[in-house]
């Protein structure tokens, strides 16, 4: 599995610190493309709220629409970085090295941004407050007597996505600290001295490594538990509410995780190629690891694609008329029944096709064509998901409803993929996107099998 | 374990001490080969008893035939969770070899044998299937009424004709000829091979079966391709299997049980206790059995990484269930929770959840554990009584929930306790397939020669700065 040169621990240095030490001009072009969409994202928040959410499709019975789908699709998102990072580091996956960074800044970038769907969603965002807090000295709910429901998954899903976001930057900043010193030692001025603060003393003693290979080993198995439960979290929002007959599943919580992991990896796989593209970090990101993504992918797809299946046959199992009701709008009305049909072929059968043979997997331009792919279909996913369980919502057919996402929700859902996108190219302005300590392990840990007549590709493994 | 040379091969010392073992490839054949002739005291016991309880479990099923006949199907819940039982551990750990083949996991090559040799006890499977065919109640009901269904919960949604018995027999049956295939074409290279060396019965056996195996590049490239090709449709076979059996057996039998995460937790069910039974026969060969130059902590190590995922994945799951159900608040829910979970089963389902994740949880929750022999096959010890009592909790239910048209359980049936005879056919089904598995391994190489010899390659100890340290090649 490796097809990479050993490279002296110099070079690798300079390849992977032209992001920060360099600036190409098309890098504040790109980020100024992206910061205008963001801000006019921001203003058309600002406007709804100050207008109200009349300015969007939402209405009765369809109270959730696309900031709803946008959150759980950047939630899902979020958890490429533990999958990546987390699990393939506790598996000693060697491929991993140069996708765990950016995947796991994807993981905080991605769960930033899907904080603030909820909080627009509400349309005055400062009574979220009374979310979180139940103080004395925060009168309204006491004199009203409303307190937020703790048995509601509603109230658990800030705990969990706050404690989520919380270990996943901590995950980020001990891994980072090696990088932040060699940044340190290779800078001057104010910035030297943001790198000393951040490197926290870092000289690189045997003592500091073996602290920091513990931490890193323990966060990743600690992060786990709270990975799985924030998207399990999350699909409670919806599995739990009986009302709504089609999203009353046991199976959702797995679902959506598998969900997330899969639509995460290949957005991570996705960040990858743009990385090598733009950096020219070839000899970093090699052929041999977006292979890997690929063939990991196909396991994750095959995996999703059994949660969906037990999800839609248990959708008919019970055959009660309601939940029939809401499968026939999906899968047989327009313009649901396109959607669904778009959203099974880009999320399963169109990447898993393109992943299938080596030579695909080894295309730069098919796999990004695939990764991009599942993200649009596990974004219309969501939307199939939500929407129609809703429309059909009241037991009599003279209260469904229909929506229609307004202008204003369609820019502010462009505008969240603009900011990731500008996140994580601020971001490779100032800390390394590749691990370059991780890099320097990998090549170290290198070596050759002679097997007959042929040279076979081997390493090291400390256990 | 000590460290050093060893009579046929060698173990590391230091860090490494007993993880990975170095059989010496010329002498393996012979060595494995001879071994697979002697007949041990402890094999002897060991047939002598699970053969006992074969006949108790003939005996048991004769008289509950005579007691209950073919009519009703509530009195053969014990039966049917024996054979769930069986049919989940048997299918499933042949799994075990094809699924780490496919990744190319270095230490599975001392398991791949002992996993894939459960595919022979797959023809149990179809005989101890028949009698549940007969006692299954139909899809449609004899005699609807306003009250009831005219078509019980199914996901045979159109009832084709012989759903769900024949189609599930067809999938049974299509389980057990893809594991023995599996099983033939792994074990060719070594029957071709042991064919020199072997006396009596088995030469011409073991002739008969390594066929025309001479070891050609091309022999090798088709055996690889199609153990791999098998290997995904057993998988997914399998997994279609344990949907099957899970809902029609099970699920659909209690009215108003619509859960969709179940036939998943029946998988990993299936997945944990398998893997669980194989590390017990490793660790056993291990210390006992002579093996101990071929099987090192490796195995036990690794598999009990999973067996600690399968344990939170299984809690997980079972917790999505309970959550959702008892958070809904709806009648039918809370009596199929009070039923499985609470009240009726509410003893077994502690006992479940102690023996499926409590249990191997916090055995495995230790790296000095995991990295030893015996607590990875403690914990698949656990797993494998979870899974038995999941089983009984699960299927004795469900046979005997009665009203099975009803439009959901408007009660909670009263737990159903086993009789003499229910006992002697669960014991019997443990016999089975400890005695029919003893006499296998007495015919068959309890390890792949092949596999090994190949490991030997791709694995050695090598000095990188100041430390000793393995080098594992992985060919693409």
């Amino acid at each position: 599995m490796q097809e990479g040169r050993v490279l002296p621990a110099r070079q690798i240095n300079r390849d992977l610190l032209r992001s920060i030490l360099e600036s190409p001009r098309w890098f504040w072009l790109a980020v100024g493309i992206f910061a205008i969409v963001t801000f006019v994202a921001w203003g058309a928040a600002g406007l709804m709220i100050n207008k109200g959410l009349g300015l969007t499709g939402l209405n009765r019975p369809v109270m959730w629409g696309f900031f709803l789908v946008n959150f759980v699709f950047w939630i899902g998102i979020s958890h490429a970085g533990v999958m990546l990072s987390a699990i393939l580091r506790l598996s000693k996956a060697e491929w991993r090295r140069p996708a765990t960074r950016a995947a796991e800044v994807l993981t905080v970038f991605s769960l930033m941004t899907a904080v603030l769907m909820p909080l627009i969603h509400t349309g005055r965002p400062w009574r979220t407050v009374y979310w979180i807090y139940t103080l004395p000295f925060i009168p309204f709910d006491f004199a009203r007597g409303v307190w937020p429901n703790v048995r509601s998954p509603l109230v658990w899903d800030p705990s969990a996505i706050y404690t989520y976001l919380t270990s996943s930057i901590l995950f980020v900043l001990v891994a980072l600290l090696p990088d932040m010193a060699v940044l340190r030692d290779r800078t001057t001025g104010i910035p030297h001295r943001i790198y000393t603060v951040l490197a926290m003393g870092w000289q690189g003693h045997p003592r500091q490594w073996k602290l920091q290979i513990i931490a890193g080993v323990l966060l990743s198995a600690l992060i786990l538990p709270v990975f799985v439960s924030v998207h399990s979290i999350v699909s409670w929002d919806f599995g739990m509410t009986v009302a709504v007959k089609s999203w009353h599943s046991t199976i959702f919580a797995p679902y959506f995780v598998v969900g997330a992991v899969h639509s995460g990896v290949s957005a991570v796989a996705f960040a990858m190629i743009i990385l090598r593209w733009i950096y020219g970090w070839q000899d970093y990101i090699r052929h041999e690891h977006i292979d890997a993504l690929g063939r990991l992918l196909i396991v994750v797809a095959t995996g999703w694609f059994y949660f969906f299946v037990m999800e839609i046959l248990f959708g008919f199992y019970g055959r009660e008329a309601d939940e029939i009701a809401v499968r026939n709008l999906q899968f047989t009305e327009y313009p649901w029944n396109v959607w669904f049909i778009i959203f099974v072929a880009v999320v399963y059968f169109i990447p898993v096709a393109l992943w299938l043979p080596k030579k695909f997997r080894r295309n730069l331009w098919i796999m990004s064509i695939a990764c991009i792919s599942v993200n649009i279909g596990m974004w219309l996913e969501r939307y199939i998901i939500i929407v129609p369980g809703l429309t059909q919502k009241q037991v009599f057919t003279f209260d469904w409803g229909t929506y229609t996402p307004s202008v204003v929700e369609t820019m502010i859902v462009i505008g969240t993929f603009a900011q990731v996108a500008m996140l994580m190219l601020l971001f490779a302005r100032v800390l390394p996107l590749i691990p370059l300590y991780d890099i320097k392990e990998g090549d170290i840990l290198k070596t050759q099998v002679q097997i007959g007549r042929r040279t076979v590709p081997a390493t090291f493994r400390e256990d | 374990m000590a460290n050093g040379h060893h009579a046929n091969g060698h173990h590391e010392g230091g860090h490494h001490a007993g993880m990975w073992v170095f059989p010496q490839a010329s002498e393996t054949t012979q060595d494995v080969v001879s071994k697979t002739y002697t007949m041990p005291k402890p094999v002897v016991y060991g047939l002598v008893v699970s053969g006992i309880l074969l006949v108790l479990g003939i005996v048991g099923f004769v008289i509950r035939v005579g007691v209950s006949g073919f009519d009703a199907h509530g009195p053969w819940g014990y039966y049917a969770a024996t054979f769930s039982f069986v049919f989940m551990i048997t299918s499933t750990a042949p799994l075990a070899a094809v699924a780490f083949r496919i990744t190319k996991s270095h230490w599975r090559r001392p398991v791949t044998r002992i996993s894939e040799l459960f595919g022979l006890l797959g023809v149990f499977n179809i005989l101890m299937f028949i009698p549940l065919m007969m006692v299954l109640p139909p899809i449609h009901n004899p005699n609807a009424g306003h009250h009831e269904l005219e078509v019980r919960r199914t996901l045979w949604f159109e009832v084709p004709i012989g759903a769900p018995h024949w189609w599930d027999m067809l999938g049974i049956i299509g389980l057990a000829l893809a594991a023995l295939v599996i099983l033939w074409l792994s074990m060719t290279p070594d029957l071709a091979e042991a064919r020199h060396t072997a006396t009596g019965f088995r030469r011409s056996l073991y002739g008969m079966l390594a066929g025309h195996w001479h070891g050609t590049k091309r022999q090798w490239n088709y055996q690889k391709a199609w153990l791999a090709m098998l290997g995904a449709f057993y998988f997914m076979l399998l997994i279609f299997m344990h949907f099957t059996i899970s809902t029609d057996y099970a699920m659909s039998l209690i009215a108003g049980w619509k859960d969709s995460i179940f036939p998943v937790l029946y998988s990993l069910t299936g997945f944990q206790s398998s893997l669980g039974l194989l590390l017990i026969i490793l660790f056993i060969l291990r210390r006992w059995g002579g093996y101990d130059t071929y099987i090192g902590i490796s195995p036990f190590w690794s598999a009990s990484k999973l067996i600690l995922a399968f344990s939170l994945l299984w809690c997980y799951h079972m917790f999505s269930f309970g959550i959702t159900y008892w958070y809904g608040r709806l009648e039918v829910e809370q009596n199929i929770l009070k039923y499985l979970l609470f009240e009726s089963y509410g003893g077994m389902f502690a006992a479940n959840f102690f023996f499926s994740f409590v249990a191997p949880f916090l055995t495995l929750l230790w790296n000095p554990v995991r990295r030893s022999d015996w607590g990875p096959a403690l914990a698949g010890a656990f797993a494998l009584i979870g899974a038995f009592v999941f089983n009984l909790r699960i299927f004795v239910a469900s046979f005997n929930a009665d009203h099975v048209y009803a439009h959901f359980l408007a009660d909670v049936p009263a737990p159903v306790f086993p009789m003499l005879w229910d006992v002697f056919i669960v014991l019997g089904g443990l016999g089975l397939v400890a005695f029919f598995y003893l006499l296998a391994t007495r015919l068959i190489p309890l390890m792949c020669i092949w596999e090994i010899k190949e490991g030997t390659m791709y694995q050695k100890m090598d000095t990188l700065i100041r430390g000793r340290y393995l080098v594992l090649a992985k060919p693409e």
